[in-house]
């Protein structure tokens, strides 16, 4: 009997793992009290919006098996919808975003019409045919996206509720708390999504479609409703993205490359596990930083390994900051050849190895 | 519009259709060989493109003479990637195997920009933009030779696959792994020949293309895409197929382009490719086989 | 009365009828056993029946409702549910959640799906596994938490399709004295493909014989031995 072990899954959380929670969660909240450096809040921003997407993604692809690899559409429905309420009708984009969120459940919807007839690989091209078809218009319609030119805003509406000003976007830290807010909400989504009957019928259909259609469930239902809980994630991490950068256009927030990106956070990190996409975060989120802003060019000159003024030293200042995505690159080909079950699995497996080993 | 725009048009993007057929025919044979679809296509694509670029700016050697190494190189190119990547996830998930080549695509397009910078070239050669005028129709120069090179590459592939020993084992692989190897049929080493070959055709449409398409390390995606739609529409694996759909799309393009507008002909493209998927999943020619 | 009937039931594939014109009948509480030479159309009737394709011609009645054109889900929400001849476990979950996706079809309550589900895995003595990865048991066990998810659905009828092959003969035992004792309890009626001879007839109240898509013989199992077609069709087949 080969490859057989019972797994020992601790149902619900013990009192020690609670706390433990509650500590980080408070520390998250107090940080920006502790830290005034922008350029950490940046990070920890980021980190917030990665987790906020992965998660998102891994409703469909990781806990219902269906790879999406047009998430791209969401994110850019929801930006684009804020931005365009925001800079034509003066519509503040805690308003906006609900109506972005509306949208991109419509484009869910008719996504989902199509591409779930279709199994493996015909639905991801089918998910990368209707996510180019959302980039190629909001190209064109450049009477209401402005084409390849983008949306870009100055000021953010100062955000009130009656006369009580909430806060008015001068400083980071309004952002850091909506990112924070955003990406424990998709965390809590994600744990309900796990212990209910939603968990049980997205992961059935993830392991067989044909014998989870013939236990009762409805397969047209139980794909739409993951994605579009995915798409609304997908779609406020999209609207966020567009307040915090005050920047979009179709080749920042529509493009290919960020629905693969989308895609790797979770793969990167663990598919259908609530931490994957975290782990994912934290693995990408400094990586690719650490080489778009060049410290990693820089580091390599201090450390002495390569002169500055020398014809590497130049070539790296100049370049290495542009191919950040290399990293995903990389990062992606070792997990799934080295690490199957992301990040997660891996620890999980040499944790298991150790304990047989001890036992 | 006048007639002879439209029969421009048609003529056009026959031409550039045949060029679109060769990348379609690579990825439907390493398709139909491992069943693994190839999303790093467009980017072995583009490495013919910058291979081209440099023998003709380094070298001086004519792009369509260059096809004859860079055939080869890339026949190497991509055995070498089956033999080192592909080959360790054959039997892996579907998604595993589109995620390892975008991977590999991601490595090969951020790597160009790394040694290239992410700065348009352009190929220009005495007969760049010359033509040849038919009863006021032009037929551009470099587009009617590639077309040309790629017809006789086509045929030769066809013979080979249908003539040759080595063709009717790849053919059997692709037809039924297991029973293939039970005759003894080296099965590894068909799956490397056949992404060498699959590699070759993407490098040598990116040779052919060179002149007449800018250069840049994220040209890839693009005719990844179009790869896709290609042999979705011809039929997963089938030859015939791909060759069908890659003068059908080059067709769609163009006369789209004079017909709607030159902005929403992808969009025609891609929603020709959607109603394919929806009507007919298994393309013009049918189930996959080669 | 009846609880299934089949009513002229024809399939085609192209041109070829994978069953033409096959009808017959159970009542509540029996066995029926389904044989049939390889081919002979046994699991596409089934898939006709559980809504996998809509039969070309003909109607499947069900507790006197018209199934034709249900979805395999609403047919199985009806009380009609079925086993693989190729077992389909959900691998990357555990026995007992695998149970659970079955009993989730008649409450929403994680809680009440899980007690559903032991009770299961209690019937078909799976216990010591519940809290194993379903892709990592043995054939033997495999099979039978099929029966178990199957089982969780509350079904009314029960079709089963070579629950028993690839078995050795304890195994096969086992699932015999398992069919046995849900007819024992009387709530639920079942139809059993099966290639094993001895236990078809051990188990069946009747047989149907099919042979190359069409009915061949109905009959008690005595009769269907003693069947001069029925002979000819194995011998002539195999």
């Amino acid at each position: 009997m080969k490859s057989i072990h019972p797994l020992t899954s601790i149902r619900g959380a013990s009192a020690v793992q609670i706390m433990f929670g509650i500590v980080i969660i408070a520390a998250l909240f107090a940080f920006p009290q502790f830290v005034e450096s922008p350029y950490a809040l940046h990070m920890m921003i980021l980190f917030f919006l990665s987790t906020l997407m992965g998660s998102s993604w891994n409703i469909i692809g990781g806990y219902t098996g269906q790879y999406s690899v047009g998430h791209a559409a969401y994110f850019g429905t929801g930006a684009y919808t804020t931005m365009i309420l925001l800079t034509t009708k003066e519509i503040p984009p805690w308003q906006g975003m609900w109506i972005g969120m509306f949208a991109a459940v419509i484009v869910a919807l008719i996504v989902g019409s199509i591409c779930f007839r279709l199994r493996g690989p015909y639905f991801v091209l089918a998910s990368i045919a209707v996510a180019e078809i959302v980039r190629i218009t909001a190209l064109n319609l450049t009477d209401l996206t402005k084409g390849a030119e983008g949306i870009l805003v100055t000021d953010i509406p100062p955000f009130k509720i009656g006369e009580l000003l909430i806060t008015d976007f001068a400083s980071k830290v309004p952002y850091y708390y909506i990112a924070l807010v955003l990406a424990l909400a998709i965390i809590l989504v994600t744990w309900l999504v796990q212990h209910s009957k939603l968990g049980y019928y997205f992961q059935a259909i993830r392991e067989d479609q044909d014998a989870a259609h013939s236990l009762g469930i409805n397969l047209t239902i139980w794909k739409n409703t993951p994605l579009v809980i995915s798409a609304v994630f997908t779609s406020l991490a999209g609207s966020f993205y567009a307040i915090f950068i005050k920047f979009i256009d179709p080749t920042t927030v529509l493009p290919l490359d960020l629905s693969v990106q989308i895609v790797l956070i979770s793969i990167i990190g663990g598919i259908g596990t609530i931490w994957g996409p975290v782990v994912g975060s934290l693995v990408l989120v400094p990586l690719s930083e650490a080489l778009r802003s060049n410290v990693i060019a820089q580091w390599l000159i201090n450390s002495g390994m390569v002169d500055a003024e020398s014809g590497t030293g130049v070539f790296l200042k100049e370049h290495l900051a542009h191919a950040h995505v290399l990293i995903y690159g990389i990062l992606v080909v070792v997990v799934i050849l080295f690490m199957p079950e992301g990040v997660m699995g891996y620890v999980k497996k040499l944790a298991a190895k150790k304990k047989g080993g001890e036992a | 519009m006048t007639f002879s725009v439209l029969l421009q048009s048609i003529i056009s993007g026959m031409l550039v259709g045949g060029v679109y057929a060769l990348i379609g025919i690579g990825l439907t044979i390493i398709f139909g060989v491992m069943r693994v679809i190839n999303f790093a296509h467009g980017d072995i694509m583009m490495v013919g493109m910058y291979l081209t670029f440099f023998l003709f700016t380094l070298l001086g050697i004519d792009p369509f003479v260059s096809v004859l190494i860079t055939m080869p190189l890339m026949f190497l190119f991509g055995a070498l990637m089956q033999k080192v990547f592909i080959n360790r996830v054959l039997s892996a998930l579907p998604q595993n195997q589109i995620l390892l080549t975008i991977g590999l695509g991601l490595i090969m397009s951020n790597s160009a920009m790394l040694a290239f910078t992410s700065d348009y070239k352009i190929l220009t050669t005495s007969y760049s933009s010359s033509s040849y005028s038919l009863g006021g129709i032009s037929i551009s120069q470099p587009l009617l030779i590639s077309f040309l090179i790629t017809c006789a590459i086509t045929v030769g592939l066809y013979w080979f696959l249908m003539r040759t020993d080595t063709g009717q084992a790849i053919r059997a692989t692709a037809q039924d792994r297991e029973a293939a190897q039970l005759m003894g049929i080296n099965v590894k080493w068909m799956s490397i020949l056949s992404f060498g070959i699959g590699s070759a055709m993407a490098g040598t449409a990116g040779a052919l293309i060179a002149p007449t398409y800018y250069i840049f390390p994220q040209v890839g995606s693009a005719f990844t895409l179009k790869a896709f739609v290609i042999t979705v529409l011809g039929g997963m694996g089938s030859i015939i197929g791909a060759t069908l759909g890659g003068i059908i799309i080059g067709l769609v393009e163009s006369v789209s382009a004079v017909t709607i507008s030159s902005e929403w002909k992808d969009v025609v493209v891609f929603a020709i490719f959607l109603l394919v998927l929806l009507i007919k999943p298994s393309g013009l020619m049918g189930k996959s086989r080669l | 009365m009846a609880i299934l009937e089949i009513k002229h039931v024809s399939k085609l594939f192209g041109g070829l009828a994978a069953n033409s014109d096959v009808s017959f009948e159970m009542t509540e509480g029996m066995i029926m056993g389904l044989i049939g030479p390889n081919g002979a159309g046994k699991t596409t009737l089934f898939n006709c029946i559980t809504g996998y394709y809509p039969p070309t011609k003909g109607e499947v009645i069900f507790e006197g409702r018209k199934m034709n054109g249900l979805q395999p889900d609403a047919v199985c929400k009806l009380g009609m549910a079925r086993t693989w001849q190729k077992v389909r476990p959900l691998a990357k979950m555990t026995v007992v959640d695998n149970v659970m996706v079955g009993a989730l079809c008649r409450t929403n309550s994680i809680k009440v799906a899980r007690e559903m589900a032991m009770e299961q895995i209690r019937v078909v003595r799976l216990e010591h596994r519940a809290n194993f990865l379903a892709g990592g048991l043995p054939i033997g066990e495999r099979k039978k938490l099929e029966v178990a998810r199957v089982l969780a659905t509350n079904p009314k009828l029960l079709l089963l399709d070579e629950v028993m092959g690839g078995l050795n003969p304890a195994e096969s035992e086992e699932i015999i004295q398992l069919i046995l004792d849900i007819k024992q309890k009387g709530k639920i009626t079942q139809m059993v493909i099966e290639h094993d001879m001895k236990a078809i007839m051990r188990i069946s109240d009747r047989i149907v014989v099919l042979n190359s898509g069409e009915k061949l013989a109905e009959g008690e199992p005595k009769d269907i031995v003693s069947n001069p077609e029925v002979i000819t069709a194995y011998l002539g087949s195999e």
